[in-house]
């Protein structure tokens, strides 16, 4: 600025130009600014380059300063990568699932080679079954001859077995035109073409026939047709998916329990959602409604820290959310809840102008019952229904439920109506009261011998009344008793069921039956409503073992439930795997559980009473009494119930 | 050939021939601005030798930089691959019950019961592999049925055959490395490059590793794209102060070029800026001392041919008057000559002609002098050019009747009105007729006008000898004849057609003279139909058509003739 003014009042040229105001003062400044300098301008001009001599030195100096230090750097050749500071590339360390699936071993299919002996060709034939690269079981073909190879079915379920050996024979002599290797082993289940995995008992003793062909190699000429694998093979080969329906209402998720085959070329993911939108297996096909009509998946991918899912059709628009749900359920399990969705459809976005994103915990805004929390369970006390609170110290109920007088078994609805149904002590009647002010017992049902009642979250009351010992009665009552529906179950009406629940997502259910063989656990599945009621597909979990009682029967959530068995077992159930034994507390006689929480009441040889809750090492006493105390007391806390238990 | 596809094929080849000159012709424009501009050759040469030097060094520097690259990932993948046999070398070793009770472990959940050791070892690897993104195993003997292991969505057949029979040459637990594309399960059309290093165990068994090295490739590439990129930058760079120095360079040589260009076209005061102490600057002073040599020369000169100018029209000037005097006196002898002898009266005749033409030729001196000082002036008028044309025909009809010549006029039916002025476009076409009768032979003299939008032009055709090569424009010098042996029949002064040049030249118009030997001559004069307008084109061709009509004929044979011919006739169409 200094010096512009300066050259402005300088130069003759400018000062005879017409000049703005502001930049004639301006130029009377610089004027009087220069006025105490006392040489004239050719001694300013010898300053002013002396200036400019110094900065082009400066100049100078500064080139030579980077010309060093460049060479330096050239020279010495290290310090390409940074010794000092800090980094700024950020690695996302959050723990998440890993959607597209964690690295696994395959079995890769080989054809059979010349001079094998029987045992390796059916060796062999083991290991192409049990490849996944070959869908098609080209490969697994090629041991067979030719006849059987047109013939056989691969396609018929998977016979699972444990620690299969041959059973030794004499070695086939060269003459011999036909050979038999007998695999031997214990079964341990079967997965049908739906892809269920059933528990199942037996011995294996399958006969594999080989005959020489042309080539005068051996190749199997008779065997089972599905396929026959080992239970390392299935581990391997085999994905477990829970996937997620919905039930009539398209209010509920319903899980179905399968093992998809592992496709190389596909993505955990993709193959989870393509079996997701191919339905539901077979015993939940009339029960439950899927979103995913009319529409295909293209691919399952990974964009932006998002599932991105790419469909070839968009459902209906009032389906967005139960499909945006049985989405987040069913991947959950591969995602650990870390991860985001999105649906496009042929790679473009969802809505015109939007994209549809799902929260990675849409499923429990959709179904709180998949994911409830702040549930608290209530328990008797001296007779009374208690409700426990966060200090887990009992608080009476309000209206006549939580005074003296009460019968056992608990069961508690739903919100937002909450009713609670207890069996009297004679097992005769069932009676209701709402949990409100004023609220009084009514009986809803009586019988010649009642089992404990159970609610549903469509608020109807099950009920099961034992005329005698070989039939069942199963009476569905509505909300409020108006109507009461006989529920066909053609299963259960000539055993004796000892206890039926019914499981939160409205769709399982779980009956102890009595039959010959002993008492047994089942699970079923509810169809239709109101009169059409039915109990279907059901299924033993539990296993009848001679005197074996069970006692009591919880479920935890969709597919997992705990029985209480006579011989002081705990035992966690579910169609798709063997019951396995927790830990037992022997003073247990009842339990209740609501998802990872599990109580239980128990009763020390004194009588005293207290609910238990295991902390997944122990179980501990759980109820406070005034004083503090959780110990065990007359009349203390029993038959503890979770809605809906 | 049939003529119709003959005739289809025509319109492409065409099209191609006229693609084809389009090209050469920019080409060609290309080539002369290259050899033209001093700045865009050296520019050139700069870039073309900065580009090789550029993508050698780049090529070189490449090279370097994915070698080691790969080699870093080679060596850590082999330790890697060493680590990873010692551990299936581990789990083959252990006797199978052990495996099995080790498996049975409750902490060994993950391992179902009853797998093979191959199988846990290959579930080792994945494990330890992670995702298939870092690298896939493939473990593989082929004697044993059943034991061939992938790991995640590798695809066996990445595996080239060639490295297998290598590997079965090599000894156990020798590597071999191959770099080869790897294919995936489910993108069988999308093979990642990669790299396996292939190793046998003791017994039969093979272990692959699969590395796929396509991070290492898109770094590679971006690297490559930098380099490239930079390089770009560098020639481009380079380009630019190559333009900028042979600027400085070029500018005052383009100075000098246009000042010296300026000093050819006479602007004799032309100067160049002196500036500095250079060698540039030292050229435009010697520069401007040459033009100031030559001003002064040309100034002498111009003031010499002042001098002579003067000198003939003062001379012409100053006969004159005597001439006067003589000329009464001559006109009485040869009024007189009946009575005189017979020799006398001939020597009266005789004077009196040679008396007329010396006044011809001092009246044509006076005219061409005043031309010579610039004292020439029009006087513009808009006139029928045929008007013209008939006047001075009716001019030259004694004459050609002494000759026994007759005119063919071609005149068109329209009226041809040109703003000229009338006395010296008939002096033009006066002394075109005489020259025309003088040389013409007494063959007929076609005189044709034509008029288009911008000019008129009258041609004079005769069948004389006509002009040999190179005297179509001698014919205007001043005092040239054809045949110097020849005497001047008709006494024509050696100076008319000097005359009529500069009057057709005072009129911004052309006067052209065609002749070939044998054919007869043509002149043609052009006028623009508006005084001052620029002539672009004649109405008439300065060949005669039939002529030119003949030549194309002949050419039919010689085709390569007859565009230039037609261009010769159409001149500056």
């Amino acid at each position: 600025m200094r010096t512009r003014a300066g050259s402005t009042g300088r130069t003759g040229g400018a000062r005879r130009r017409p000049e703005p105001v502001g930049s004639a003062t301006r130029t009377v400044g610089g004027r009087a600014r220069r006025r105490p300098e006392p040489v004239g301008g050719a001694a300013r001009t010898g300053v002013r380059g002396g200036r400019y001599a110094a900065l082009r030195g400066g100049a100078r100096n500064a080139g030579t300063v980077i010309l060093a230090i460049a060479l330096v750097y050239a020279v010495s050749a290290c310090s390409v990568i940074p010794t000092g500071g800090k980094s700024v590339v950020a690695v996302d360390n959050e723990r998440k699932g890993n959607p597209l699936g964690d690295p696994y071993a395959r079995v890769i299919a080989m054809p059979p080679k010349a001079g094998w002996s029987p045992e390796e060709v059916v060796t062999g034939f083991r290991a192409a079954m049990a490849s996944l690269d070959d869908p098609a079981f080209q490969v697994a073909r090629e041991y067979l001859t030719g006849d059987f190879a047109a013939k056989w079915n691969p396609r018929s379920g998977v016979t699972v077995y444990r620690q299969g050996t041959y059973e030794k024979f004499a070695p086939p002599r060269d003459e011999d035109k036909q050979a038999q290797v007998t695999l031997k082993g214990s079964k341990t289940a079967i997965i049908d073409q739906d892809g269920r995995y059933r528990p199942s008992g037996g011995t294996l003793n399958q006969a594999f026939t080989l005959a020489k062909d042309a080539n005068g190699e051996w190749r199997i000429s008779a065997a089972p047709d599905g396929l026959l694998l080992s239970e390392a093979d299935v581990a391997r080969g085999y994905l477990p998916v829970d996937l997620y329906f919905l039930d009539s209402q398209w209010k509920g998720l319903v899980v179905d329990q399968v093992r998809v085959p592992i496709d190389p070329a596909a993505n955990f993911a993709k193959t989870t959602v393509e079996r997701l939108i191919r339905g539901p297996s077979s015993s939940l096909k009339d029960a439950v409604r899927t979103a995913f009509t009319g529409t295909e998946l293209i691919d399952v991918t990974i964009e932006n820290n998002r599932v991105v899912v790419d469909l070839t059709r968009r459902v209906d628009s009032d389906l967005i959310d139960p499909m945006s749900a049985q989405l987040a359920a069913t991947l959950a399990a591969l995602t650990k809840g870390g991860w985001g969705f999105e649906v496009t459809v042929n790679g473009e976005s969802y809505y015109p102008d939007a994209s549809l994103q799902i929260d990675a915990q849409e499923h429990s805004n959709f179904d709180p019952w998949t994911t409830p929390d702040a549930v608290y369970p209530f328990y008797l006390a001296g007779g009374a229904l208690q409700l426990l609170d966060k200090e887990n110290v009992g608080r009476s109920v309000p209206g006549r439920a939580g005074q003296k007088g009460v019968g056992t078994h608990p069961a508690i609805s739903g919100q937002p109506v909450q009713q609670v149904a207890v069996l009297s002590g004679d097992g005769r009647s069932v009676s209701v009261a709402p949990l409100a002010a004023g609220g009084e017992w009514r009986d809803w049902s009586t019988g010649v011998s009642l089992a404990p009642p159970a609610w549903d979250r469509y608020h109807t009351l099950w009920t099961v009344d034992r005329p005698n010992d070989h039939a069942s009665v199963i009476t569905r009552h509505d909300g409020d008793n108006k109507h009461r529906y006989r529920v066909s179950a053609p299963d259960l009406e000539t055993l004796y069921v000892k206890s039926l629940k019914v499981a939160r997502d409205g769709v399982h259910v779980a009956v102890i039956v009595k039959d010959g063989l002993g008492e047994q656990v089942q699970v079923g599945t509810v169809i239709g409503e109101r009169e059409n009621t039915r109990v279907t597909n059901l299924q033993t979990v539990v296993n009848a073992d001679g005197n074996r009682t069970i006692k009591d029967i919880a479920w935890k959530d969709g597919k997992t439930l705990y029985a209480l068995t006579g011989k002081s077992e705990l035992l966690e159930a579910s169609v798709s795997a063997e019951p396995k034994s927790l830990p037992f507390d022997s003073r247990i006689e009842s339990i209740t559980a609501l998802d990872s929480t599990l109580l239980a009441g128990a009763r020390d040889e004194q009588g005293a009473r207290q609910v238990l809750f295991w902390n997944s090492t122990r179980w501990e006493s759980l109820v406070k009494n005034e004083t503090g105390t959780t110990d065990f007391t007359e009349d203390g806390p029993a038959f503890p119930a979770f809605p809906l238990s | 050939m049939p003529p119709a596809p003959k005739k289809r094929r025509r319109t492409p080849r065409q099209l191609l021939r006229g693609v084809r000159r389009r090209v050469r012709r920019v080409a060609g424009r290309a080539r002369r601005v290259f050899w033209r501009s001093l700045q865009l050759r050296v520019v050139t040469s700069t870039m073309v030798i900065s580009i090789v030097v550029v993508a050698v060094l780049g090529v070189f520097l490449m090279q370097q930089i994915i070698r080691t690259t790969l080699e870093t990932r080679e060596s850590a993948a082999k330790s890697e691959a060493q680590a990873d046999r010692n551990a299936v070398l581990g789990y083959l070793s252990q006797p199978a019950a052990e495996a099995a009770k080790q498996a049975a472990e409750p902490g060994q959940a993950l391992q179902p019961v009853g797998s093979s050791p191959l199988s846990q070892a290959t579930e080792a690897l994945a494990r330890r592999a992670g995702s298939a993104s870092r690298y896939s195993v493939i473990i593989r003997n082929e004697t044993l049925p059943g034991a061939f292991y992938g790991t995640t969505d590798i695809d066996p057949v990445s595996i080239p055959p060639r490295q297998r029979e290598e590997l079965f040459k090599k000894e156990a637990g020798e590597d071999s490395t191959w770099y080869t594309p790897l294919y995936y399960k489910g993108q069988p059309e999308q093979p990642v490059p990669g790299m396996i290093i292939g190793t046998r165990l003791d017994s039969s068994y093979e272990i692959y590793h699969l590395i796929p090295l396509d991070k290492e490739e898109q770094t590679l590439a971006s690297v490559q794209q930098m380099i490239i990129l930079v390089g770009a930058g560098l020639v481009l760079l380079l380009a630019v102060i190559s333009s900028l120095v042979t600027r400085q360079v070029v500018t005052p040589v383009r100075l000098a070029r246009q000042a010296a260009e300026r000093l050819a076209a006479g602007r004799l005061d032309e100067r160049l800026k002196v500036r500095g102490e250079d060698d540039l600057a030292r050229l435009a002073a010697s520069f401007n001392e040459m033009a100031a040599n030559l001003a002064l020369k040309i100034h002498q000169l111009e003031e010499l041919s002042q001098v002579q100018r003067q000198f003939v029209s003062d001379v012409s000037h100053e006969l004159r008057t005597p001439l006067t005097t003589v000329r009464m006196a001559a006109d009485l002898l040869f009024d007189a000559r009946e009575d005189f002898d017979p020799m006398a009266a001939r020597s009266a005749e005789l004077m009196q002609n040679q008396l007329n033409r010396f006044e011809a030729m001092l009246a044509d001196l006076l005219e061409i002098s005043r031309y010579d000082a610039g004292a020439a002036d029009l006087d513009v008028d808009s006139v029928d050019v045929r008007d013209v044309v008939l006047r001075a025909v009716a001019d030259s009809e004694a004459l050609a009747e002494r000759h026994s010549t007759r005119f063919d006029l071609r005149l068109p039916g329209e009226p041809c009105m040109a703003e000229m002025d009338s006395r010296r476009v008939e002096r033009i076409l006066r002394n075109l007729l005489f020259n025309a009768i003088e040389h013409g032979e007494g063959r007929d003299i076609v005189v044709s006008v034509a008029a288009d939008r911008d000019a008129v032009a009258v041609a004079v055709r005769d069948h004389g000898v006509g002009l040999r090569a190179g005297e179509e424009n001698l014919v205007f010098d001043r005092f040239w004849r054809a045949d110097p042996s020849r005497a001047r029949t008709i006494g024509g002064t050696g100076l008319g057609l000097a005359i009529s040049r500069e009057d057709a030249i005072l009129h911004g118009g052309w006067l052209q003279a065609w002749g070939s030997h044998g054919e007869g001559s043509q002149f043609r004069l052009s006028l623009p139909r508006v005084a001052g307008a620029v002539l672009r084109g004649s109405p008439l061709p300065l060949v005669p058509p039939e002529v030119e009509m003949r030549r194309t004929w002949r050419g039919h044979m010689t085709p390569v003739l007859s565009p230039a011919a037609a261009d010769g006739g159409r001149d500056a169409d």
